[in-house]
């Protein structure tokens, strides 16, 4: 075991640090602690870390106690309307009680009495056992939101969760979304910074019978700022969840995405893109669960892997025995840019069930001759061409994006960050 | 619809009768002394003595992995007898009049014949039964060309400096524990050496054959094509019907030297157990070959029985220009379970490998496609093409699909596609609609989902396949 | 006078398969030249070696475009020096925006010439102004770069590249192929519109059909790589009632 982990239980096991230990969630710490001790700190001959090491949080004291901190960046979104809510230092910043939210939508804090009947039945039971990280999320996590939309809202104004990496912080706040029936929202959970920091952002959503969730998470952690966190969903009968993942990467940066569906005849779309440059690592883990029948899941991933950095992802799709008509979708494609970059990628299907359509791919590819062709011909200069051909590999899944301004501020990012990166 | 090809499916294993035959059998359980005891039986030379034993130790160190998608029972190595030959052997026969008849019957009624006369023509045979090489066909006429087509047993004794070189070589002792196991108790096996510039005159064969009780087989095989050689190998095995598992272990060295071709095909139908999972052949097999600059290695195989397989016949492509194939069906009913796939390890510049694996699951069993393809730092300009398909016969069975893949060079384009489908009640609609039964619908259908790679095969082969796959699925259509 | 395009006794060919074998062309400024022949005989590879493509190598002879020698540049350079290259079979580039694509290169011929770049209102200005010349709706623009287009928008965008990147001497591909009759009066009005004296055209066709909608000044038959016959607007007539035979070639041509 890690002398980071040790600390963390031991943290978690001082009544005093707890602030929530009286509240509803006592009895889930409890549980999810135990488990915790129980599991083994996973090394590089734990298939689900083969590729990541943990090297940089072991060698680490770790300190869970929030740091108060009194100014920090406001990273915007040019032109985004948003409700935005920071946590900063491991720290809830934004007094939730100076919001007017519109109809239907409630916002409260985890130790926030009416949080209890929206939370205790769903908090930690989305996010399946098996991430350590999110075992350790469940038993530590001492700030946090829990949204809740109610049924029929419609609720157009985006909610911004923003996480900011501060030197020698940890950060393990906590989001659970309940978005009942008929109801629909968007989240965007946006993390950045660089600084020594560790950062283990879970959340849970859980999206009821025809609602509709328009989700995104930014992972724009770099250098110094570790990061394991998650997204779990839990897909209701007829609602449509759309996905969309940025990453970058930083000495641990992993985010683990589940999916499991509980009704019939619901959608999944789930596009990711990771832009690595220097040293970065990231690594990429979903899991999709189809359990039950007449499910369908499309999940687009495209990473450039530049420098030295490494890309690890792995998809898996579960077909379960009764989910009979599942179309399930995964394509996975890479670009390296130098000879010193890898990507490793592991697309798995297992499938139990005789009618249904799966398919995955997965394509490490060099720049398309004859595109490049096309675009010399037409005498835009090779190292131009160059980033507008990788570029574009991005750019299909930034277009698919639907809120104009994340789209706009998208584009001149990660071109900018590309920009940057040396094309070999 | 279902019930009729859930009907069509049960069809007994017709290589499962035993035969009688007298046997010298080492008594169960694995140790030094029994290591000695082999080596002296075989008149091991003192160096392979040493190298048996050092495997040993390095086994006795290893876990059996139990990473693959598999559920079996722990196996008691300490049960299993590590040798088994035909008393008749004892004073090797000189020419095939001097066989045990019973012998020569069993392989007839596997439709191998040995006799001169009635050997499948153009093909060069090996038979191994249980624990020994029995007879090798048309040794004479593979001289003329300078091929050596011999039991390993013998090359250890006429080519030592061959067998020293390159046994090892492509799998090392250590390599996983199966490879270990089988390093330190391989007992026979097929050795081939195709000279420079020969391309080999005939198909060469191995026949493999388990008849003992609580017998292992531990074959070793070792092929060396000489630059600018070439040579299609076959290999086929079987095994009586008994309820307690037995283990294969076998490991199989190639090495492609430059501008060779290897083509190496196997049709595996080891009894599988019954309906319920009773018995059958674990089948964990070590097969890997090495090309050097501009040459091929081509792994075909057709995959019917065992109860357990694990099987990933690799290539590594060290060579500038070499290219690596893998043609591959596996089929699974009843409750046997499959585990395989291939690595392609690419090194060398310009390296290309395709890799096409088609899997059948129908009954209970549990069917996977478990692969590596890796691009070294230096395989500039390397190619990958991968295919998985996997056809679900019934609703009980299971198919999976686990690509790993790694790159470290970016010239090098890497592609990977799987699917998976059903027989559709459609296609089994238009069928009948036109006059076939059900079984006949499937094994149609089945036979062109694996057409690509039933065409890979040698003739002779891709007609046994076929008819081997429509035995397979007779009962197990559901 | 400085010929604008020039190419003597050109051989060139691809991996050891010699295509081109000593092929000689002149061409004036102003000028329409059409190239007919069979399959096979050189014709894409004449656009190919001139515009630089890897893979296609010149074995003797020379090229030059308005007395530069166009073999020793860039297939960039050769592009901005005035040559334009309209493809049979344009490629499909996903996520490259049809407008980004095109300003780039715009841009990359005036900072050549030594011109302000277009700012993106006055581009857009310019692009949407090509874009309803060709008949294509504006959200093509917007697009990938062909991506998803059919077979006659993807020729009606190059001749859109064309009328906006303003090359001295433009090299059309079988332009016509695969388009209806409508689609191909669209695109040769683009392209009459397009001629001027300074600006030459060589047109590649199997057809007559094309050369009703824009004249040709000469017709020149290309066969095993030669022009192996020369001659006015009529001998593209005549090929179409007569097929090679005359000239003693037993070519069998498809129809369309």
């Amino acid at each position: 075991m890690s002398q980071w982990l040790e600390d963390v239980i031991a943290h978690a096991e001082q009544p005093a640090s707890n602030e929530l230990a009286a509240t509803w969630l006592a009895e889930q710490r409890n549980s999810s602690l135990k488990k915790l001790k129980e599991q083994k700190w996973p090394t590089r001959r734990t298939e689900a870390w083969a590729n990541t090491s943990l090297v940089s949080v072991e060698s680490r004291n770790a300190k869970p106690t929030p740091a108060n901190i009194t100014s920090w960046d406001k990273p915007a979104i040019p032109g985004l309307d948003s409700i935005d809510i920071y946590f900063v230092g491991g720290q809830l910043k934004t007094d939730l009680s100076t919001f007017t939210l519109p109809e239907g939508l409630s916002i409260y804090t985890l130790q926030d009495e009416k949080a209890e009947a929206v939370a205790a039945s769903r908090f930690a039971q989305i996010k399946p056992e098996r991430h350590i990280f999110g075992l350790i999320n469940d038993a530590i996590a001492n700030s946090g939101v829990v949204i809740d939309v109610a049924e029929n809202a419609i609720i157009d104004t985006p909610i911004r969760l923003i996480h900011l990496a501060n030197d020698g912080v940890e950060n393990h706040s906590r989001v659970l979304v309940n978005v009942a029936k008929h109801a629909k929202v968007t989240i965007i959970e946006h993390g950045v910074g660089e600084e020594d920091s560790v950062n283990t952002s879970m959340s849970e959503f859980d999206v009821a019978d025809n609602a509709t969730l328009y989700h995104y998470r930014f992972a724009l952690f770099t250098q110094k700022a570790l990061h394991v966190g998650g997204c779990h969903f839990q897909v209701g009968a007829s609602s449509y969840i759309n996905s969309t993942i940025v990453a970058f990467g930083s000495d641990l940066s992993k985010l683990n995405i589940d999916v499991n569906y509980t009704g019939e005849h619901s959608n999944v779309d789930i596009n990711a893109m990771y832009l690595l440059a220097e040293g970065e690592a990231f690594d990429l883990q979903s899991t999709i669960e189809h359990a039950v029948p007449n499910g369908t899941s499309n999940e687009k991933v495209h990473g450039i892997i530049g420098d030295r950095a490494r890309a690890n992802f792995g998809g898996r799709i579960h077909i379960h025995r009764d989910a009979q008509k599942t179309l399930a979708q995964l394509n996975n494609r890479n670009l390296l840019l130098s000879r010193r970059a890898l990507i490793n990628t592991k697309p798995e299907l297992e499938i139990y069930a005789d009618d249904v359509r799966c398919a995955h791919g997965a394509t490490i590819a060099e720049i398309d001759d004859e595109s490049l062709y096309y675009l010399l011909t037409r005498g835009i200069p090779r190292s131009q061409a160059l980033i507008m051909l990788n570029f574009g590999f991005i750019q299909e899944l930034i277009n698919d994006i639907e809120i104009d301004p994340i789209r706009a501020w998208l584009t001149d990012m990660l071109s900018t960050r590309f920009k940057s990166m040396e094309v070999s | 619809m279902t019930d009729e090809i859930d009907q069509a499916l049960d069809k007994k294993y017709e290589a499962g009768f035993v035969t009688d035959i007298e046997s010298d059998t080492f008594e169960p359980g694995l140790n030094e002394s029994v290591i000695r005891r082999l080596s002296k039986l075989k008149n091991d030379p003192e160096w392979l003595l040493e190298w048996r034993l050092s495997a040993y130790n390095t086994w006795l160190k290893m876990e059996m992995p139990d990473w693959a998608n598999l559920g079996i029972d722990e196996i008691d190595y300490q049960a299993i007898s590590y040798y088994s030959a035909p008393k008749s052997m004892k004073d090797k026969p000189q020419s095939l009049d001097e066989v045990d008849p019973e012998l020569i019957r069993t392989y007839e009624k596997l439709g191998i014949p040995l006799h001169e006369q009635e050997r499948l023509a153009g093909v060069a045979v090996d038979i191994v039964f249980d624990s020994v090489s029995v007879v090798t066909t048309f040794r004479d006429k593979l001289a003329e060309a300078g091929v050596i087509f011999c039991p390993i047993s013998e090359a250890i004794e006429k080519y030592p400096d061959m067998v020293k070189k390159y046994l090892g070589s492509v799998v090392p002792r250590g390599d996983n524990f199966f490879s270990a196991l089988n390093s330190a108790m391989f007992t026979d096996g097929s050795f081939v050496y195709i000279p420079k510039g020969v391309k080999c005159p005939m198909e060469l064969s191995t026949y493999f054959r388990i008849n003992e009780l609580n017998t292992g087989q531990f074959e070793r095989t070792l092929i060396i094509a000489d630059e600018g050689s070439e040579l299609s190998y076959l290999e086929g095995c079987t095994a009586p019907q008994r309820d307690e598992n037995q283990l294969h272990a076998a490991v199989v060295e190639l090495v492609a030297l430059d501008d060779s071709k290897i083509k190496y095909s196997t049709v595996q139908n080891w009894y599988p157990g019954d309906e319920n999972g009773k018995g059958g052949i674990y089948n964990f097999v070590t097969k890997r070959g090495i090309a050097h600059t501009n040459s091929r290695i081509s792994w075909t195989q057709v995959e019917t029985g065992s109860a357990v397989t694990w099987k990933y016949p690799s290539c590594i492509l060290k060579g500038d220009n070499s290219v690596g194939e893998f043609y591959s069906v596996a089929l699974t009913r009843g409750c046997q379970q499959a585990d395989t796939g291939t690595k392609m390890i690419h090194l060398g510049k310009n390296t290309r490998s395709t890799i096409i694996a088609k899997g059948i699951s129908a009954g209970r069993s549990n069917n996977a496609y478990r692969g590596l393809v890796k691009m070294g730092p230096k395989a500039e300009n390397a190619r990958n093409f991968t295919e998985c398909d996997s056809l679900l016969i019934g609703d009980k069975c299971g198919a999976h699909t686990y690509p790993y893949i790694e790159s470290r060079n970016p010239t090098a384009i890497v592609e990977h596609e799987a699917t998976t489908s059903k027989v559709s009640d459609e296609q089994m609609f238009l069928c009948q609609q036109r006059g076939l039964d059900p079984e006949k619908a499937v094994s149609m259908i089945v036979n062109g989902f694996c057409k690509e790679v039933f065409k890979e095969l040698p003739m002779e082969f891709a007609v046994e396949a076929g008819k081997l796959l429509e035995i397979s699925l007779e009962g197990s259509v559901g | 006078m400085v010929n604008m395009l020039s190419i003597k006794n050109l051989h060139a060919g691809i991996e050891e398969k010699n295509i081109l074998k000593g092929l000689d062309l002149t061409i004036n400024p102003g000028e329409v030249h059409a190239i007919m022949g069979p399959n096979g005989a050189g014709k894409s590879t004449l656009g190919y070696v001139l515009s630089g493509r890897d893979g296609y190598e010149v074995t003797e002879g020379e090229a030059t475009l308005n007395g530069q020698d166009l073999l020793d540049m860039e297939i960039e350079e050769r592009a901005v020096a005035g040559l334009f290259l309209a493809f049979q079979y344009p490629v499909e580039i996903p996520g490259v925006s049809n407008m980004v694509f095109m300003k780039e290169s715009v841009n990359a011929a005036r900072i050549a010439r030594g011109q302000e770049e277009y700012t993106a209102g006055e581009f857009l200005k310019l692009a949407k102004e090509a874009c309803k010349q060709v008949q294509l709706p504006l959200d093509f623009l917007k697009r990938g770069v062909n991506e998803g287009f059919s077979g006659g928008e993807k020729k009606r965008n190059e001749i859109m590249q064309m009328i906006l990147l303003q090359p001295s001497i433009c090299f059309l591909d079988e332009t016509d192929s695969g388009l209806d009759v409508d689609a191909l009066k669209t695109v040769a009005d683009g392209v009459n519109s397009q001629r001027s004296p300074e600006r030459s055209f060589v047109v590649v066709t199997h057809y007559q059909r094309l050369l009703d909608y824009i004249k040709p000044d000469f017709v020149h038959i290309l066969a095993d790589g030669k022009i192996i016959k020369s001659g006015d607007a009529s001998l593209a007539l005549k090929i179409e009632n007569e097929g090679y035979g005359f000239l003693g070639l037993n070519y069998v041509e498809e129809k369309a």
